[in-house]
């Protein structure tokens, strides 16, 4: 098929149009079909639940919702009825996130694609900008088991920090550093690593970007995201949220020594973290994950 | 063929006198069942039972009138709910002295 007789497919279907994926859609989820996958987030254990890592053991789950607010009713979505929410508990330093698993078959160039938005939970008539701490996006890679030296497992992370202790930042960031990697249980099997912790988190280079709010808490605007990253050399290509384009050619992903059993690994994350004692909630419209033709 | 989910709505939870576990929206379901599941359950009393509540806004809550006993041993219980709109909670209160450890499950069917 010719490219021109691609993008006119794309373009002419409303549910792709407001994308540009790379050649091979891996998968596309606009939640009016249920969760397509997408589930909770859960630390590592052996015998016991007790023996996840403390900062694992109340990850949110994520549900389906259909924005409805106290005020003005059912808000629905951008294409549809249902979003990918995720709700964190009413404290500050509450995550929820959503996960999707799959594994590569090619090693080159993914972009993942998504229309979100967040809003605090409304318990109070005010504006509440600043009640979400911030929300996310990162893969979890592994190398394939063919690779011969210095194997890795990758995990380019980037949230936009929204507010912190109360005050707006409204900033990409990325995270590069490593978080202390433990041993769960006493098979020497299973180990885990809490890598959303707050430390290490650094400012993308000319990160700022003040993003459509809307005037109260119930009012959802819905926002582009793009992040692409390249499977064979294992580093960002790009990076961008509604009109602005990041530069992330200077910065590193977090790299760890590749572990036994996740060889090839392809999963997306997107989390949310709440600033107050409020719920914090992020809402996908729809993801879409593509990757470059294999020969 | 109808859409389903299991939600886990808390996982090795402490529950010790009043509790809530986390609101979830449920507006897609029609049918619900909540599943208490105890991993640990020290002085609760037979008879005692979660409230089931239900939600327009996720922020306001009222008792739909279904109750889920509390496990009094390490076990599991449950209820059906069905018309419940588009949020669901469960809450309710341990006696002093007693607590539970749980997993509450949610399995929702279109």
């Amino acid at each position: 098929m010719t490219n021109d007789m691609r993008q006119a497919l794309l373009h002419s279907d409303p549910r792709l149009s407001r994308f540009n994926p790379l050649e091979r859609i891996l998968f596309y989820d606009d939640f009016n079909q249920g969760m397509q996958g997408w589930t909770a987030l859960i630390g590592n254990y052996e015998d016991s639940l007790d023996s996840m890592l403390p900062e694992y053991r109340d990850i949110r789950p994520p549900m389906l919702s259909n924005l409805s607010m106290w005020d003005s009713g059912t808000v629905g979505t951008l294409t549809g009825n249902y979003a990918l929410k995720l709700a964190t508990r009413p404290r500050p330093g509450s995550i929820s996130v959503g996960i999707k698993r799959m594994t590569f078959r090619h090693a080159g160039p993914i972009r993942l694609e998504a229309f979100f938005t967040f809003k605090p939970e409304v318990t109070e008539l005010r504006l509440a900008e600043t009640d979400v701490r911030a929300v996310g996006v990162l893969f979890d890679l592994q190398v394939s088991d063919r690779t011969v030296e210095n194997p890795l497992r990758i995990m380019p992370h980037i949230r936009y920090l929204n507010a912190l202790d109360g005050k707006a930042v409204e900033r990409w960031q990325y995270k590069s550093e490593r978080m202390s990697m433990y041993d769960i249980g006493g098979s020497g099997k299973t180990r885990s690593h809490f890598h959303l912790a707050p430390e290490g988190w650094v400012d993308l280079p000319g990160g700022d970007q003040r993003l459509c709010y809307n005037e109260i808490a119930t009012k959802h605007n819905w926002y582009y995201l793009r992040l692409d990253f390249d499977l064979k050399t294992m580093s960002y290509l790009g990076f961008r949220c509604n009109d602005c384009v990041h530069d992330v050619s200077e910065i590193e992903p977090m790299q760890i020594p590749a572990m036994p059993n996740l060889w090839c690994m392809l999963n997306s994350f997107f989390w949310v973290e709440s600033d107050c004692d409020s719920r914090a909630f992020l809402y996908l419209d729809s993801v879409l994950l593509s990757a470059e033709m294999e020969e | 063929m109808r859409q389903s989910a299991t939600a886990t709505v808390e996982l090795n939870t402490e529950w010790r006198g009043k509790f809530t576990a986390e609101p979830f929206e449920v507006a897609w379901a029609s049918e619900a069942i909540y599943f208490i599941r105890a991993l640990e359950s020290e002085g609760v009393p037979g008879g005692v039972n979660a409230r089931v509540q239900i939600s327009p806004d996720g922020t306001h809550w009222c008792d739909e009138g279904t109750h889920v006993p509390l496990p009094a041993a390490p076990g599991i219980t449950y209820a059906r709910i069905t018309h419940f709109g588009g949020w669901l909670r469960l809450v309710g209160e341990l006696p002093n002295g007693a607590h539970l450890k749980v997993i509450v499950h949610l399995v929702l069917k279109s």
